[in-house]
């Protein structure tokens, strides 16, 4: 009993910084049908960003998230101008492939920068936690999620009370009628593709503070985010948050009761079984797809 | 003088035949004859070039053709090389070689349970399948050690020939694989089978309401896609001397893959290995020069998206439309052409409606479908007499495109029945309707837009058989049958245009004769009036009187009711997804629920007659 509640409790905390990771991925899917496979990348650049405010200039990481998600906003605004832009209306196995492309540049170019060894920020809290009788609490988990649930909840604000949230819901729920009552939606696009990157800048934070990683681990953290938007339903952010502490669990309890081998794998099952059962995922509803094309 | 004919001579279409055979056997004899080189690095990077030339053909025909994006088709690579290296260190007696049908079949037969899972999903998330896949083949790799030996992989014995054959057994059968796959991507595309894969890729839920048993192709192209590259992956096994889960399903490999496809050219026989030439030189320079690693992220990761951005048809169908643009120049096209209906009368005045059999030909009973909370079709019931146009009324989302979905089988009815001819059919799959006789066109037209007008009007399939995926895909009498109904609808001027560059109510007509190549007995018309200009409507209900003279039975959606009055007989009219009522038209135009949900109170001051000539109201399409 008293394990699964720990189980619980870890895979609840480990989902919460899941979510904040995955709000990003499914806000840009939502907004522009863009599948962004460089999303773990950027998660990784994220982490070597604060790496580095951490090692030179002694940055907690904490207080780096503010810099660091606007370096990342910038950066995803960059990246949308420069290739997004171009491939958006264009088949949709193109925008991936282009995206794919961002990240194997970005991986590359994070080799290069920060070397391929595995890198970790290891502060006060990182191995601290609290007792709660048998139970235990990891500090840096704790603050993880304190933080995602800070976060998530800006973005909820943003997107429910501002001239600007309303935007980008208009445009995602209808492109052409946004665009006929004054909606930019090119520059709504860039906005939500930097956002979304932005959000990784907060999570990049705190994930180089409870796991090691090096550039090529991008592809570990992309699997596990299409993982949970699929199973959320694409294009759903409350989706992606139930997905995320769906599949946070879920690895914690492979780890205890299968063994450590099986969480790399639980993400890649659950893609396949999610997308042949119930395409749409758990929130998401399925488009009209028929004679009204 | 001398230069422009010889520009003019190069632009002739013989000419650039020639010049193109030239070309491919100029570079075959050179291929072939490669291990003559005295650069044994050169001769290594021409052996990896095949290796990714045939994995980069395997995909052509499931991303060119079948439309479905695959990031894992180096995986098929890695499970061909891992079938040989089990097989040959289980059985050490054996030529390795001599494995590499057996590690084709098995990469087939995986490839073919990938291709089921497309049942479900397509786009965006089979793409996103395809990533998971790969992933999960590898840790099969890692995790099944007693069979793959995990992490530290398997070593392959040495080659066992003589030294002075060198490279040339890796080498001659990879080369005999790539002719091999390139064969049957010839093949493939002249049959009827990569039509089906075609039309698969231009819109697949049409493909099924034409006949096209969507799974069934999708299932054997996947397994021709893995096929030779299987083989080829356990001859690449054997030439490397070990495999190991890291090298092997490497998603770097897949990149490779695709890149090649698309930067030769998806969709062309030789596209894909154009692009593996140009790829693996690039890769092994990479390698050499930077070390691999970062540098060759960075290289191909940049190509992909400069790629997708500036030349996303590739480098053969850019240098096809080039020429083509070249020739063309100041000749006049046909897109300005007048279609007149006039030309010719095409139904003899006298055609009369078939006398009625009594016969039901369709009926439903009790149909219900909901979305979410939204009762779309709720408790309908009708019938269609045969040889009867019988016309499906109603207000603007009572639900009659629903109906129509769900008789054609793009959707499956929550309860309910759907008889044509007495036979339960509300459970069969689109193309076994098409099959059984029900044609059907959509509201906003669905023509496979990269095709010809006559590919499209020859697409459709009458029934189902192995052996008729083989047969030619515009084969003689086919195409004349094809050629007459174009000339039925008024298009035969149009044979050959690319059908997205028609005008919407062309479109209309010439799915029209798409659907009669079925040889249907039953048409389903959505809105055959809509959007299209008063002669034009004219003419379709001409064409529908003409049909159904020789016994076709329609059924159809419409809002204009003169063209309605005029036609059809009798009439249902569904609101609220219930038939509220049905009659002749003279009985329907006076029934005052029909007045109320429908035509509205003023509707009788301006009723059309059924005894003048039809007035024809232009109408926005709903």
């Amino acid at each position: 009993m008293v394990s699964l509640v720990q189980t619980l409790i870890l895979g609840l905390q480990v989902g919460a910084l899941y979510a904040l990771m995955a709000s990003g991925l499914t806000l840009i899917f939502g907004v522009m049908r863009v599948i962004n496979l460089a999303h773990g990348a950027f998660a990784i650049l994220a982490a070597f960003l604060t790496f580095t405010l951490w090692r030179n200039l002694g940055m907690d990481p904490i207080l780096s998230i503010p810099v660091v998600m606007a370096v990342m906003f910038a950066i995803g605004w960059l990246v949308y101008v420069l290739v997004i832009r171009h491939v958006r209306g264009a088949h949709v196995s193109m925008t991936v492939l282009a995206t794919f492309g961002i990240a194997l540049v970005l991986e590359g170019a994070m080799g290069f920068i920060w070397g391929n060894t595995s890198t970790a920020v290891r502060t006060s809290y990182t191995d601290a936690s609290l007792s709660l009788g048998p139970l235990y609490v990891p500090q840096a988990m704790l603050i993880t999620a304190a933080i995602a649930a800070l976060v998530i909840g800006g973005l909820y604000l943003l997107l429910n009370y501002t001239w600007t949230g309303r935007a980008i819901r208009a445009a995602s729920t209808n492109e052409g009628g946004a665009l006929l009552v004054g909606v930019s939606v090119a520059t709504v696009a860039a906005l939500t593709f930097a956002i979304g990157v932005a959000t990784l800048g907060a999570g990049g934070a705190m994930l180089s503070t409870i796991y090691p990683f090096l550039p090529g681990t991008h592809y570990q953290w992309i699997a596990r985010l299409l993982a949970i938007v699929v199973l959320g339903g694409l294009g759903s952010l409350p989706g992606a948050i139930l997905g995320a502490l769906v599949i946070g669990v879920g690895e914690m309890a492979a780890t205890n009761y299968l063994g450590a081998a099986w969480p790399v794998a639980v993400p890649f099952l659950v893609i396949i079984v999610v997308l042949i059962t119930r395409p749409q995922g758990i929130l998401g509803t399925r488009l009209r797809e028929d004679a009204v094309a | 003088m001398t230069t422009i004919s010889g520009a003019s001579r190069l632009l002739d279409p013989r000419m650039q035949k020639l010049i193109t055979r030239g070309l491919v056997l100029v570079a075959a004899v050179v291929i072939v004859l490669f291990p003559l080189s005295p650069s044994a690095s050169a001769q290594n990077t021409v052996i990896l070039a095949l290796v990714l030339a045939i994995g980069a053909s395997g995909l052509n025909i499931i991303t060119g053709y079948t439309g479905y994006l695959s990031l894992s088709q180096g995986a098929f690579i890695g499970i061909g090389a891992y079938v040989g290296a089990i097989l040959a260190t289980r059985f050490p007696d054996v030529q390795p070689l001599l494995w590499a049908p057996i590690a084709g079949v098995v990469a087939a037969l995986i490839a073919m349970l990938l291709g089921l899972v497309t049942y479900r999903s397509r786009g965006p998330a089979f793409v996103i399948i395809t990533v998971a896949f790969l992933f999960l083949v590898q840790f099969v790799a890692i995790e099944w050690v007693p069979v793959t030996n995990g992490t530290a992989g398997l070593t392959l014995p040495l080659p066992d020939w003589p030294d002075p054959w060198g490279n040339w057994p890796f080498h001659l059968a990879l080369v005999v694989l790539l002719a091999l796959s390139l064969t049957m991507t010839w093949w493939i595309r002249r049959t009827k089978f990569g039509m089906g894969l075609i039309a698969i890729r231009e819109d697949e839920g049409k493909a099924g309401t034409i006949g096209v048993n969507a799974p069934v192709y999708k299932l054997l192209a996947f397994g021709a896609s893995a096929l030779f590259v299987g083989m080829a992956g356990s001859v690449y096994g054997y030439y490397l001397s070990f495999v190991d889960p890291i090298g092997m399903f490497s998603i770097i490999t897949s990149a490779l893959i695709v890149l090649s496809v698309i930067l030769g050219g998806r969709g062309t026989l030789f596209g894909p290995v154009l692009g593996a030439f140009i790829i693996q030189p690039v890769n092994n320079f990479a390698n050499d020069t930077f070390g691999g690693g970062n540098a060759r992220l960075v290289i191909f990761g940049g190509l992909l998206v400069l790629l997708v951005i500036l030349l996303p048809k590739g480098i053969l169908p850019t240098a096809a439309a080039l020429l083509e643009k070249t020739r063309s120049k100041g000749t006049v096209g046909l897109s300005g052409a007048r279609l007149n209906p006039l030309d010719r009368p095409l139904a003899p005045a006298e055609a009369r409606p078939p006398a009625p059999t009594g016969r039901t030909l369709l009926e439903v009973r009790g149909l219900h479908k909901s979305f979410g909370g939204n009762h779309a079709v709720n408790d309908c019931s009708f019938t269609v007499p045969e040889g009867s146009i019988t016309a499906l009324i109603g207000p603007n989302g009572s639900g009659k495109t629903t109906v129509f979905n769900l008789i054609s089988g793009t959707m499956t009815p929550d309860r309910g029945e759907i008889l044509l001819n007495g036979e339960r059919i509300e459970r069969l799959s689109p193309w076994s309707r098409a099959h059984r006789g029900i044609g059907r066109t959509f509201q906003i037209t669905r023509l496979f837009r990269e095709m010809t007008v006559l590919e499209n009007v020859v697409a459709p399939l009458r029934d189902f058989s192995v052996r008729q995926l083989g047969l030619g895909a515009v084969s003689g009498s086919e195409a004349a049958r094809a050629e007459e109904l174009l000339e039925f609808v008024g298009m035969s001027a149009y044979r050959d245009a690319r059908a997205g560059a028609l005008s919407y109510g062309q479109q209309k007509l010439v799915e029209l004769a798409q659907v009669l190549m079925l040889d249907p007995k039953l048409i389903l018309l959505d809105e055959p009036a809509g959007g299209i200009n008063p002669t034009l409507i004219e003419r379709m209900g001409d064409l529908i009187r003409a049909l159904n003279a020789q016994g076709t039975t329609f059924l159809l959606v419409e809002h204009n009711m003169p063209f309605v009055v005029g036609l059809c007989d009798p009439i249902r009219v569904l609101a609220r997804g219930a038939v509220i009522a049905q009659g002749s038209p003279e009985q329907i135009q006076k029934d005052p629920l029909v007045l109320d949900a429908y035509l509205g109170d003023d509707y009788l001051l301006e009723a059309p007659s059924r005894s003048v000539n039809i007035p024809v109201v232009e109408r926005n399409p709903a």
